[in-house]
């Protein structure tokens, strides 16, 4: 029964809307802890240090996220392998001008996402939190010094200004169509759904596009959180 | 006597299945506005006729946007891309003189070409063969109220029933999914007294069979409900999906 189900083309898709709305749980977690940096390094600093002072903890969050995301992912690929080939002999004339935007981008904001994330893990995960790259103004100011850091090169700021409207986009088809995907479906509601799911896509996405933004302002002014 | 139209028209020739076709450009002149598309492609045909040429081969039975016959994309488009409108049904009014006209048959590995925008549509056949029925006979009509069915779900059974198969949303679906086509008739006979016995088995076995001829994966695109000319709506696909995954976990279906 679980293979049929994985095997059929219902089955893959509503995986991958499970698995699609636990990341959007984890982005919105990551979004709020991320809005911390603009009260300054003693706010923000206090989740990442708890959640590493849990050792063990740290180990399964991660493998559990990285799991999920996997699945993802992978059925996906396999979904969209199955999609190109359904056509068989492809259209000379075919319009498609009503296809939304987030849609028809939809595998390809999946990959500069996968790409950006590589860079991201790098940039803030693997370093370490108290090292070189986290001194500002001679004092090591945790990842908040390493976030402050990272953002004084204007490339990486339009890096994950890129980055972050790919996820925007991404969500802004997705979080709908978790929705019709595990079968709920309203005469009234889904409209609305659909409208909150671009909303929420653009919010996401000018949230956490503000924090580059943001700090790539402060190191121009200087920091001011340095007692 | 309406007014007339010059029209340039790309049609898509295919001699057979395994040969490799290719489009043709014709000039009609003096088209009538008033002419339907196929009363259009039957005045070329008459021409084609008439100076030894093969006529093109397409579709047609009631030509009144009942029976799900023809079909094609027209300009990129199913069934010319008209609100609710079957390829009989669009008519030559919609068009300029001097236009150019792109037709071309539907797409789909599925569905393969048999011969100009003719298409083999027996893998839909195949997917109503597989659950879209109920075993049991009814009988004849009987008597209006002796089975009650709440009123919602009888407008919801009419609306999917009026799917009359003709594959459109295939063709417009950019992963060529007929999972509009294949949730209206499950949500069709799974909403009714009659049909809901059968309800689990049905959803299972027909999304197994859309997957073994080969359509493609719905990624709510929502373009067939964009073309379907009977206005079959994408939240009969929800009811699928919901149906599918109460079924394979051994839940009663929801209403
Ligand atoms: S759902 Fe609509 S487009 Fe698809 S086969 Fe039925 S009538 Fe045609
Ligand atoms: S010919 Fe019957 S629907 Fe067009």
């Amino acid at each position: 029964m679980i293979k049929q189900y994985i095997q059929s083309q219902i089955g893959k898709k509503q995986l991958v809307a499970i698995t699609g709305l636990a990341l959007i749980l984890f982005v919105m977690f990551h979004l709020s802890a991320n809005l911390l940096l603009f009260l300054g390094p003693d706010y923000f600093n206090f989740f990442p240090e708890l959640i590493h002072s849990t050792g063990i903890g740290l180990r399964v969050i991660e493998s559990g996220l990285a799991a999920v995301f996997f699945l993802h992912i992978g059925l996906t690929v396999a979904l969209v392998r199955q999609n190109r080939k359904a056509r068989g002999q492809q259209y000379k004339s075919v319009d498609y001008s009503n296809r939304s935007i987030a849609t028809r981008l939809m595998p390809y904001t999946g990959m500069i996402l996968l790409l950006f994330l590589a860079i991201h893990i790098n940039d803030f995960v693997l370093q370490d939190h108290s090292g070189v790259k986290s001194i500002v103004g001679g004092e090591s100011l945790g990842l908040y010094g390493l976030v402050y850091n990272a953002f004084a090169n204007p490339f990486r700021v339009g890096l994950y200004v890129l980055g972050v409207f790919s996820l925007g986009f991404h969500l802004s088809h997705g979080i709908q169509s978790v929705v019709q995907t595990l079968g709920y479906s309203h005469p009234k509601y889904t409209p609305i759904i659909k409208h909150m799911s671009r909303g929420l896509g653009v919010l996401v996405a000018v949230l956490f596009a503000s924090i580059p933004f943001y700090f790539s302002y402060m190191n121009i002014v200087g920091c001011c959180y340095v007692s | 006597m309406g007014k007339r139209l010059d029209l340039t028209l790309r049609i898509w020739r295919q001699k057979n299945t395994n040969s490799s076709g290719e489009f043709v450009t014709y000039d009609l002149e003096n088209v009538d506005v008033n002419a339907s598309f196929l009363e259009m492609l039957d005045v070329l045909n008459e021409k084609l006729t008439l100076s030894g040429d093969e006529p093109v081969a397409f579709e047609h039975d009631c030509r009144e946007g009942i029976c799900g016959s023809c079909g094609a994309m027209v300009n990129g488009k199913a069934h010319g891309g008209e609100d609710k409108t079957t390829l009989c049904q669009l008519h030559m009014r919609h068009f300029k003189s001097g236009d150019v006209i792109v037709i071309e048959p539907f797409r789909a590995k599925a569905l393969p070409v048999v011969k100009d925008l003719v298409v083999d549509r027996s893998a839909l056949d195949r997917i109503i063969e597989s659950g879209g029925y109920i075993s049991v006979k009814t009988g004849s009509a009987p008597e209006a109220n002796q089975i009650l069915v709440k009123k919602d779900l009888a407008d919801r059974a009419m609306d999917a029933a009026s799917c009359i198969g003709c594959s459109a949303c295939v063709a417009a679906c950019p992963n060529a999914s007929a999972m509009l086509f294949t949730s209206a008739k499950v949500v069709h006979l799974g909403s009714l007294p009659q049909g809901s016995t059968e309800a689990a088995s049905r959803v299972i076995n027909m999304v197994d069979e859309m997957k073994t001829n080969g359509f493609g994966n719905c990624s709510n695109e929502y373009l067939c409900e964009a073309a379907c000319p009977k206005g079959i709506k994408v939240s009969n696909i929800a009811k699928m999906n919901q149906w599918y995954k109460q079924a394979m976990t051994n839940q009663p279906l929801s209403e």
